[in-house]
C-alpha cells in the first residue's frame, strides 16, 4: 500500500472530535481481525500509529503464516493483506500515523499529522502488541557501539528500509524471530557466526530450528551467553561463554568471537502502557492484560486481543483470539452482553499461565484456553478442571514451552459446576 | 624551601613503590619521570604526592609496561582565523566559558573535536545533578566554585529555558553507614546526633539550608527507604538538571551572541611566541590568538603540554550508572543518598538519584581505569551497583533496568579543580580536573575564568546588546494540550509520534537536524530529544529516526551515523553483500 493512498484515506475519516462504537488500537493481525469482526455489528475506528496497516507482518516476508485459517502457507503480506481488505471492504474508518495519548473514560486522545483527536468510544479493543526486550534489559556488559540491533529491527531495516546492519553476525536468542533472522542474515550474503541460547533448549518451533538452522548449517550453541560486547565505534566482537544450571557464565569457557554486529531476540513483552493507562489490570505472567473468555478486560467494555494479551507463536491463534474480541466487543456495544458470574482461571501443575484468566459466563459455548507449559514433557495429558472435576481433557505426544497449547471446554458445564477453574499437565 | 620540602616527601613515595624515578618541583608544580612496574603504582604514587600539602599540579610521566604512546595527528598551518580568545573544548566548562565570555565585546571561537557539544566526553555521561557542595572537602576551589555555581544555576535555566529542578537530596544515616568497630549504642548515639549535627554545621557555614529528620519522619516522606535507617539529613535545594540540554543550550545563546564553534576541529598544536601563545594549530587550520583557554576535559594535560604548559596529569576515573524505567519513579519522592564511613576520597558516594525525565538512576560508581576513552559497562560494576545501593532502598524493582552507561572523570592527581593561568606561557589559561562538582559549578567557573583574563591583560568591555535568552524548540509532551493542539494544526509533524516511549515527534527530531548545531547523527538526537532513550532504547524507532535523518541532511539511508565518524549504522544497502559475492 502506498504511503500517499494511505494517507488520503487517513484524511477522509479524520474529524477532531468522533464518535465511534468499537475503538480499535493498532492496526496489527489482532487489531485488523478484531476491527473486520466488529464492523458486521458495530462502526469501527482503526487507529494506527505506523504508516501502513499490518503491523509487524509486513516486514515478515517469509512464508509460514495462515496455515490453520487458509490452509496455506502465505507471507506476511499476504496475510495481512487479506485483512486489510476485509475491513476497507467493511468500512472500517483508519487512522494511520497516528498514537494513543491518552484513554480516560473510553474517551481517547491521539496524536498524528492531521492534529489531536478525541475519540469517544462505546467499547475499546487493545490490540497493542509487543515489543522486544532489549540488550540491557538482560544486563549485557560492555560498550555501546553502533550495530547491535533486537531481531525485529534487524528484520525491518532489511525487509522495508532496505539497509543491511551487518556483515559478519552473532545472534543472541533461539527464538522464532532469532531463527528467522538468522535465515535472513544468511540469504542476504552475510555470515552468521552462530545462534547462541542461554537455556538448554532451543526457544524457537522445532521447524523453524530445522529450516532456519540446520538448512543453512548456521550452528546453535545451547547453554551459552554474550557476556561483553567490544568495540568503541562499530562493534568490533562478542565475548561468548557457557552457563551453569543457574544461567550463570562458567569461567574459563570464554571465547571471543569477531563480529560487526549482534542481533538480540530475547523475548517479547506485551505492550500495554495504554492498557496501564486506562486502569487496567495485568497478569504478572505474561505482562498483558486480564481478560474473560470474551478478551473483555477487568475495566468495562475495554478488551484486549493478540500479543498484547500474551505472546503467540502462531498468527493463527492471534486472529481467532481477535475475531472473538471484535464479536464481543460489538455485542457489548449493542447491549447484548451477558454475565453469569465470575469465576477464576488458575494454571495448575506444569502450566505457566493461562488465558483467560478469568470467566464470566457469557455467551459463549466453548470456551478456548490457551497456556504454555513451564517445563517439556512428553506423552502429557492435558487436562480443564472445575473445582475437582474434569471438564475437558486431550493427549499430547510432547508439549514444549515455546509452543503455545490450546484446549477448548464446554462453557455449560463449567457454570453448573460454578468452582474456580483449573488448567493442568501431567505425564500419562 | 617549600619545593624542597614537597620535594623529599615524593622520593619518599617513591621509594615505597620502588620506583625508577627523578623528582623536579618548581613552584609546587611536582614532575616526576622514571619507571615503575605496573599501572596501580603509577596511579598510587600520583594520588599520594597530590595530597602532599602545597602540591598544586602533579606531572605525572612516569613509563610502566604497557603504557600507551600518543602518536601526533598532523594539522593544517594555513591561518584560517584570528580571535582574541580561543577556547579549547566544547564540552559543559567550554560552554559556559563562551557563553559567559559573548557578554563582552570579543572575538572567541570554540573548538571542540567530536562532532557536537557535550557530545564527547563526561558532559553526556554524568548524573545530572546540580550539588549544593555540601558533599565536597571543605575549602576546596570545588567547593568553593559549587556553592556559587548552584545560587546562580536556577537564573541561568530559565534564561536558557532548560530544566531545573530542586527535587532535594537525603542524606540517609543507617545502620549500614559506619563500617568501624564500634559498639552498637555508639554506632546509633553517632548516627542519630553526631553526624547529622556535623554536617549542618557545615551546611550553616556554607549558606546551605539543611534540616535533619528523625527515621520516622523520613519513612513517613519515603515509604520505600530502608527499614534499617537511623536518621537522615534532607537538603531540599539540592537539584538537577539536564546536562545536554543545558550545554547545547549554552553553546546556542553563545553563537546568538557572536562566538563561534568549530566542531570536528581538533587541537594537534599550539605555538608560544616569546612566552606568550601565538597560534592554535588544528586539523581545521591555524587560529591566531593571544589568550587559550584549555577546557579540553579528560585531555586537559595533553593540550597543555602542546603549548609546554604542563602543570599536571589527568588520571581517567569511570563512573557506571544504571538507568530505571520511569514506573520506579513512585518509589521516590527525592534524591537519596546513604552515608558511609569511612568516605571514599574525592567521592560522594553516589545514591539513588531522579532525573529531570522521571527516570530513577543508581550510581555512580569509581574505579580508576587506564584507557582514558573506556566507556564499557562490567558485570562486576553492574553487580556492585546492585549491592551498593540496595540497602539503601531493599524494595526497589531492581529488574526495571532499562539502561546503563559509563563516564569517564577527568581528575587531576591533586583532585581539585585547576583553574589559573600558566605559570609560564602567558595567555594560556588552565580549567582542568574539572570533575563532579563541574556541571553544578560551571557558572561560576566561567566567572573566575572571564576574571583570570582580566587580571591576564586582557582588555573586557561588557557589550550592550548582549541577549541572554535563548528559547528551547518546542516539547509537545510538555505543553498541555490546547497548545499542544495549536502546534500540531501549525505544523503536522508535531503531531507524528516517532519515539512512542518518550513521546518524541517527527518536528522536535527536525528541530534538533536544522538546529544552531546541527544534530548530525542518532546519538546527538537522542542527546537534544530523548528519542531512543526510552524503554524499548530504539528498537522501535531507531529506522524511523535515521530516515528522518537521511531525508533531512539529502544522505543514503546507509550513511547515517550513531555517533561520529566511523560509528555508521549499516554497511550498506540490502543486497550488497550478494554483489560484493557475485563480483568476486
Amino acid at each position: 500500500m502506498a504511503l500517499s493512498s494511505s494517507l488520503a484515506r487517513l484524511n477522509a475519516c479524520w474529524r477532531k472530535k468522533m464518535r465511534v462504537d468499537v475503538a480499535v488500537i493498532g492496526g496489527g493481525p489482532a487489531g485488523l481481525a478484531a476491527a473486520a469482526e466488529a464492523s458486521k455489528e458495530a462502526s469501527v475506528v482503526i487507529i494506527e500509529r505506523n504508516e501502513e496497516l499490518g503491523g509487524i507482518l509486513q516486514q515478515c516476508i517469509h512464508p509460514g503464516f495462515g496455515n490453520f485459517i487458509f490452509g496455506e502457507m502465505l507471507t506476511g503480506p499476504e496475510y495481512a493483506t487479506r485483512f486489510i481488505e476485509k475491513v476497507r471492504a467493511a468500512g472500517v474508518d483508519i487512522m494511520l500515523e497516528t498514537t494513543v495519548l491518552e484513554i480516560e473514560n473510553k474517551k481517547i486522545i491521539a496524536s498524528g499529522r492531521n492534529g489531536i483527536v478525541e475519540i469517544e468510544a462505546k467499547a475499546i479493543i487493545l490490540a497493542t502488541g509487543c515489543r522486544e526486550r532489549t540488550r540491557q534489559q538482560i544486563l549485557i556488559p560492555g560498550t555501546r557501539p553502533a550495530g547491535i540491533y533486537t531481531a525485529g529491527c534487524a528484520q525491518r531495516l532489511i525487509n522495508i528500509d532496505g539497509v543491511m546492519p551487518g556483515r559478519k553476525v552473532v545472534i543472541l536468542g533461539s527464538g522464532d524471530v532469532g531463527l528467522i533472522m538468522a535465515r535472513r542474515f544468511t540469504l542476504e550474503g552475510a555470515e552468521v557466526e552462530g545462534v547462541y541460547e542461554i537455556m538448554p533448549k532451543p526457544g524457537g518451533l522445532m521447524r523453524n530450528v530445522v529450516q532456519c538452522l540446520h538448512d543453512f548449517d548456521i550452528p546453535l550453541h545451547l547453554r551459552h551467553t554474550i557476556i561483553d560486547i567490544k568495540g568503541k565505534k562499530r562493534v568490533e566482537g562478542v565475548v561468548v561463554a557457557k552457563v551453569d544450571e543457574n544461567l550463570k557464565p562458567i569461567k574459563g569457557t570464554e571465547r571471543y568471537v569477531e563480529c560487526d554486529c549482534v542481533v538480540l531476540a530475547v523475548g517479547l513483552i506485551p505492550e500495554n502502557e495504554i492498557a496501564k493507562k486506562a486502569g487496567v489490570e495485568m497478569d504478572a505472567i505474561t505482562g498483558g492484560a486480564i481478560v474473560d473468555e470474551g478478551m473483555e478486560t477487568s475495566v468495562d467494555g475495554i478488551f484486549a486481543c493478540g500479543n498484547a494479551v500474551h505472546v503467540h507463536d502462531l498468527v493463527d491463534d492471534v486472529t481467532i483470539e481477535a475475531e472473538l474480541a471484535g464479536k464481543m466487543a460489538a455485542k457489548y456495544v449493542n447491549g447484548m452482553e451477558e454475565r453469569k458470574g465470575l469465576l477464576k482461571v488458575k494454571a495448575g501443575k506444569n502450566v505457566r499461565y493461562v488465558v483467560p484468566q478469568m470467566l464470566r459466563g457469557k455467551d459463549i459455548e466453548t470456551i478456548r484456553f490457551s497456556f504454555r507449559v513451564k517445563k517439556e514433557m512428553e506423552n502429557a495429558r492435558v487436562v480443564v478442571k472445575a473445582g475437582e472435576e474434569v471438564i475437558a481433557e486431550r493427549k499430547e505426544r510432547i508439549v514444549r514451552p515455546p509452543e503455545m497449547v490450546k484446549i477448548l471446554a464446554e462453557a455449560k458445564k463449567i457454570w453448573e459446576i460454578r468452582k474456580e477453574v483449573m488448567v493442568e499437565v501431567e505425564e500419562v | 624551601m617549600r619545593d624542597v620540602r614537597i620535594k623529599k616527601k615524593v622520593e619518599k613515595i617513591l621509594r615505597k613503590y620502588r620506583a625508577k624515578a627523578n623528582v623536579t618541583v618548581e613552584d609546587g608544580i611536582v614532575f616526576i619521570k622514571g619507571t615503575v612496574t605496573s599501572w596501580r603504582k603509577y596511579v598510587e604514587i600520583g594520588k599520594e604526592t597530590g595530597r602532599i600539602k602545597g602540591v598544586k599540579g602533579v606531572v605525572n610521566d612516569l613509563e610502566y609496561p604497557g603504557k600507551e604512546k600518543k602518536r601526533k595527528k598532523r594539522g593544517e598551518e594555513r591561518v584560517i582565523g584570528k580571535a582574541d580568545v580561543v577556547i579549547i573544548g566544547g564540552g559543559v566548562v567550554g560552554c559556559a566559558i563562551a557563553r559567559e565570555l559573548s557578554k563582552y565585546k570579543l572575538n572567541v571561537i570554540l573548538v571542540e573535536k567530536s562532532d557536537d557539544v557535550g557530545g564527547g566526553g563526561a558532559t553526556k555521561a554524568n548524573n545530572a545533578l546540580v550539588h549544593t557542595g555540601i558533599g565536597e572537602k571543605m575549602g576546596t576551589l570545588k567547593q568553593k566554585l559549587c556553592v556559587e555555581g548552584h545560587k546562580m544555576f536556577r537564573k541561568i535555566a530559565e534564561e536558557l529555558d532548560v530544566p531545573y529542578e530542586e527535587c532535594g537530596m537525603w542524606i540517609v544515616i543507617s545502620e549500614d553507614s559506619i563500617a568501624y568497630r564500634l559498639p552498637r549504642i555508639l554506632k546509633k548515639f553517632l548516627a542519630s546526633y553526631i553526624i547529622p549535627f556535623i554536617i549542618l554545621r557545615r551546611a550553616k557555614k556554607l549558606g546551605i539550608e539543611m534540616y535533619k529528620v528523625s527515621k520516622k519522619e523520613l519513612l513517613k516522606r519515603e515509604p520505600y527507604v530502608t527499614e534499617k535507617a537511623i536518621a537522615a539529613v534532607f537538603s531540599p535545594s539540592y537539584a538537577m538538571t539536564c546536562p545536554f540540554r543545558y550545554t547545547i543550550a549554552l553553546a546556542e545563546n553563545a553563537m546568538e551572541n557572536g562566538v563561534k564553534i568549530m566542531l570536528n576541529t581538533e587541537v594537534v598544536d599550539i605555538t608560544v611566541e616569546n612566552g606568550n601563545v601565538g597560534k592554535v594549530i588544528t586539523t581545521k587550520g591555524a587560529i591566531e590568538t593571544k589568550f587559550v583557554i584549555n577546557a579540553a576535559g579528560l585531555y586537559a594535560d595533553e593540550i597543555a603540554s602542546l603549548a609546554g604548559a604542563r602543570e599536571y596529569t589527568i588520571h581517567p576515573k569511570k563512573g557506571a550508572t544504571l538507568i530505571f524505567d520511569k514506573e520506579t519513579r513512585k518509589f521516590l519522592n527525592h534524591s537519596m543518598t546513604l552515608l558511609r564511613l569511612p568516605r571514599i576520597e574525592h567521592y560522594k558516594g553516589g545514591g539513588i538519584m531522579l532525573t529531570v525525565d522521571g527516570n530513577v538512576q543508581w550510581g555512580p560508581t569509581i574505579d580508576e581505569i587506564e584507557d582514558k576513552e573506556d566507556t564499557s559497562v562490567t558485570a562486576e560494576e553492574i553487580e556492585r551497583i546492585f549491592k551498593t545501593y540496595e540497602p539503601l532502598m531493599p524494595k526497589f524493582p531492581k529488574k526495571a533496568v532499562i539502561a546503563y552507561f559509563s563516564g569517564i572523570r577527568a581528575a587531576s592527581f591533586t583532585e581539585d579543580f585547576i583553574i589559573r593561568a600558566a605559570k609560564k606561557v602567558k595567555g594560556f589559561i588552565h580549567v582542568a580536573g574539572i570533575q563532579s562538582p563541574g556541571l553544578a559549578a560551571s557558572p561560576a567557573i566561567a566567572k573566575m575564568v572571564a576574571s583570570i583574563l582580566q587580571q591576564e591583560g586582557l582588555k573586557m568591555e561588557l557589550k550592550k546588546d548582549f541577549n541572554p535568552i535563548r528559547k528551547a524548540p518546542p516539547i509537545p509532551r510538555e505543553m498541555d494540550m490546547a497548545e499542544r493542539k495549536k502546534l500540531v494544526e501549525r505544523d503536522g509533524r508535531y503531531g507524528r509520534i516517532v519515539c512512542r516511549c518518550e513521546e518524541v515527534t517527527e518536528g522536535e527530531i527536525v528541530d534538533a537536524i536544522h538546529s544552531k548545531i546541527p544534530a548530525c547523527s542518532i546519538d546527538a538526537i537522542k542527546r537534544r530529544t530523548r528519542a531512543g532513550m526510552g524503554r524499548c532504547q530504539g528498537s522501535f524507532c531507531l529506522p524511523y529516526v535515521a530516515k528522518i535523518l537521511a531525508r533531512e541532511l539529502n544522505i543514503p539511508l546507509e550513511k547515517v551515523k550513531k555517533g561520529g565518524d566511523g560509528s555508521e549504522l549499516f554497511i550498506g544497502k540490502a543486497k550488497c553483500l550478494l554483489e560484493e559475492k557475485n563480483e568476486s
